[in-house]
């Protein structure tokens, strides 16, 4: 992978164990500015740990996280301020459960970022139209549909103009119709430049958009290239059986 | 009735003195309840344990015992008079009940909301205050309701203390006119107004503030 | 006189004292049992005017302080020439008391099993009654179970407000006892402690039975009672 591009993100042999059980098993990569990976693996390798372990909700046992130079894993950095610049999108799309759609995006704006309220008013709105569901900024969390949910999710990141996004299984909690919706969102932001870390089965979205598939196993990088050579051509049999599988169901 | 016109004006004298000892009880009750509540859920394993214990002490002795012992014990040390050694007796044993309400509450909110509060760059604290209790809050409202009702008719205790509240102002009237079961009769109504009025209060404000699903 | 002499000449009277404690809260749990189990069948199955009585008596109760009631049984009825020990006035008031909150306890555990089996009771041809008694009720009692313990609990702590109609319970030895011996301090203190032991090993007994009686399956969540 040749690029003269800044790199954003940097792994350096992450370790993670829960217990006895060794999550991630020395994992080092690195992702350059307006990349987008996708991480596929069996549940349960690590992937969502090592996500999280990237704007450290999970506080990794060894290794360093670089994020655009910044090392997260050095405790002495203010990691609240670091994670302002990090966009993360959940399984479980974690809305403020009491907040409407609009106070969802407002409150970091505010909150986080010191943002007058009308500033993150506009601010919000135009996020909100950027997903496609400005006539539902007075909604709360349970009145939305799940795609709905999650794409208000993904506004929320967005508003707090993240260098990065990283999305755990985005997909995984939707009914299957309304997957559509947020990977068609997903994939603009891809096309408009975003750095995107993305652990997802969704192999349509990795074929269109992605530039580095990562094959994880057993909290291992097994394999990684493009996605024209991961999917019809990869090197071993364990990632061609693998990426065969999801791409049937997919 | 002469019941009515004497009897009843007799014991509201001592409502005033009531309402107060509860007001006393429930609200530094509601303070501390969450200092410790806070301390127990996000101030680490030990610190957690310790409250634990201390809690579980002062909600297994019997109330009246707290009361008694906090008078005659504290008080003649520190000077005070029955009125505050009683309300801030209720005060310290309602902050263990609440404690625990509170706590339930918090835990009640699901943990992805503190994850989503940290990934957008909240520190620890802005998202206890904006995220998690709000949601928290809310839960709670019923338990709480629960333990208003309790701290109300516990109010009844302080009556060993000799506070002049309407368990005391029943006792003068009855040895005045030997009518006890007036007397405590109308105590009891009382009690169940406050009561009944206290709880569907709390329930009108807690379906007021329900958040729309 | 030093504490272990203390201790020496108040332990037999605290323990006299103990088991007079014993004797009223579990009287009192058991007239509970006995009027509140029936209630809560009656508030769930019972014809309208049931409910309403019954709803009616657990409403008074729970709203008002069980001192309140005592004092209305022990000091109260005389007035209309109705005269109770101080012993039966407390398993009156108290008992009644208690089974206010065990009716609710009950008829939450009820509703909690379902309308699912009653319909599936009678549907195989168990009478009314029947199915109450051999699929509600093992059930109901299960499901209670985490808010009885409290109760039991809760009856041991109340108890000590009999100490005000002369009831000699441990509260009332141990004011006898200050009266004596002036220490005031020492012998409150030795009280709470012997309340702590006694509720902490009930605790652990109510624990080991619901244990004992526990449906694999069939979880029933903790809620502060």
């Amino acid at each position: 992978m040749t690029n003269s591009k800044k790199l954003i993100v940097e792994i350096e042999n992450l370790h993670k164990a829960y217990g006895k059980e060794e999550v991630l098993k020395g994992i080092s990569m690195s992702v350059s500015e307006g990349e987008v990976v996708v991480l596929v693996g069996p549940s349960g390798t690590g992937k969502s740990t090592l996500l999280r372990c990237i704007n450290q909700l999970t506080i990794p046992d060894s290794g360093r996280v670089l994020v655009n130079g910044i090392e997260l894993t050095d405790p002495r950095v203010d990691i609240d301020k670091a994670r302002q610049h990090i966009g993360m999108v959940f399984q479980d799309f974690n809305l403020f459960n009491h907040l409407t759609a609009l106070d969802n995006i407002t409150l970091g704006l505010t909150k986080v970022l010191g943002m007058d309220k009308k500033k993150a008013h506009a601010r919000a709105m135009k996020e909100l139209k950027r997903v496609g569901l400005s006539n539902k900024y007075a909604s709360y969390p349970g009145q939305l549909s799940g795609g709905q949910k999650q794409r208000v999710a993904i506004a929320r990141s967005l508003a707090m103009d993240p260098i990065m996004m990283l999305f755990d299984e985005p997909t995984s909690a939707l009914d299957p119709e309304l997957i559509g919706e947020v990977l068609k969102v997903m994939k603009d932001l891809a096309l408009g430049g975003m750095t995107m870390i993305c652990v997802t089965h969704e192999i349509g979205f990795a074929r269109d958009v992605c530039h580095r598939i990562i094959f994880m196993e057993h909290g291992r990088i097994v394999e990684q290239g493009s996605p024209e050579k991961m999917l019809t051509n990869p090197d071993l049999p364990r990632t061609k059986k693998f990426l065969g599988k999801i791409s049937e169901i997919h | 009735m002469e019941v009515i016109t004497i009897l009843i004006p007799y014991i509201l004298k001592g409502l005033n003195v009531t309402l107060k000892v509860t007001g006393i009880a429930l609200s530094c009750g509601l303070f501390f309840g969450l200092i410790l509540a806070l301390l127990r859920v996000y101030g680490g394993d030990l610190l957690s344990r310790i409250i634990a214990q201390c809690l579980t002490v002062l909600r297994s002795l019997p109330h009246i015992l707290l009361l008694l012992l906090i008078y005659f014990v504290i008080a003649r040390v520190v000077d005070l008079s029955p009125f505050w050694a009683g309300s801030l007796s209720l005060a310290i044993i309602s902050s263990a009940y609440q404690a625990e309400i509170i706590r339930g509450a918090i835990l009640s909110v699901p943990s992805g909301q503190m994850l989503a509060a940290r990934s957008i760059g909240m520190n620890r604290l802005q998202a206890i205050l904006h995220v998690v209790l709000p949601q928290a809050f809310r839960h709670a409202i019923p338990p709480w309701s629960n333990e208003a009702a309790i701290i109300i008719k516990d109010s009844s205790l302080v009556y060993v203390l000799g506070v002049p509240e309407i368990m005391r102002q029943a006792q003068y009237y009855s040895a005045r006119t030997y009518q006890p079961f007036t007397a405590y009769l109308t105590v009891a109504l009382i009690y169940f107004l406050l009561t009944f009025i206290t709880n569907r209060g709390l329930d009108a404000i807690e379906r007021h503030i329900r958040i729309p699903i | 006189m030093s504490f272990l002499d203390y201790l020496q000449i108040a332990a037999p009277q605290l323990w006299r004292g103990l088991l007079i404690t014993f004797k009223v809260s579990f009287t009192c749990l058991g007239i509970g049992l006995l009027i509140g189990l029936p209630s809560a069948l009656a508030r769930v199955y019972g014809p309208k005017w049931l409910r309403w009585i019954v709803t009616g008596y657990i409403e008074l109760l729970r709203g008002t302080p069980v001192l309140v009631q005592l004092f209305l049984v022990y000091y109260g009825l005389p007035q209309f020439g109705i005269t109770f020990s101080a012993f039966t006035s407390a398993y009156i008031a108290v008992g009644c008391n208690s089974g206010a909150y065990q009716a609710e306890y009950f008829r939450g555990a009820i509703q909690a099993i379902g309308s699912g089996q009653m319909m599936a009771a009678r549907s195989i041809g168990l009478s009314y009654l029947k199915a109450i008694w051999h699929v509600i009720i093992p059930q109901a009692f299960r499901f209670a179970l985490p808010c009885w313990s409290n109760e039991v609990v809760s009856m041991i702590k109340i108890s000590s407000i009999v100490y005000l109609i002369a009831i000699p319970e441990m509260l009332y030895v141990a004011k006898e006892l200050m009266a004596k011996y002036f220490n005031v301090f020492q012998t409150y203190i030795t009280v709470g402690v012997i309340y702590l032991l006694v509720i902490g090993i009930i605790t652990y007994l109510i624990n080991k039975i619901e244990h004992y009686l526990a449906i694999p399956g069939l979880e029933v969540t903790k809620r502060s009672g």
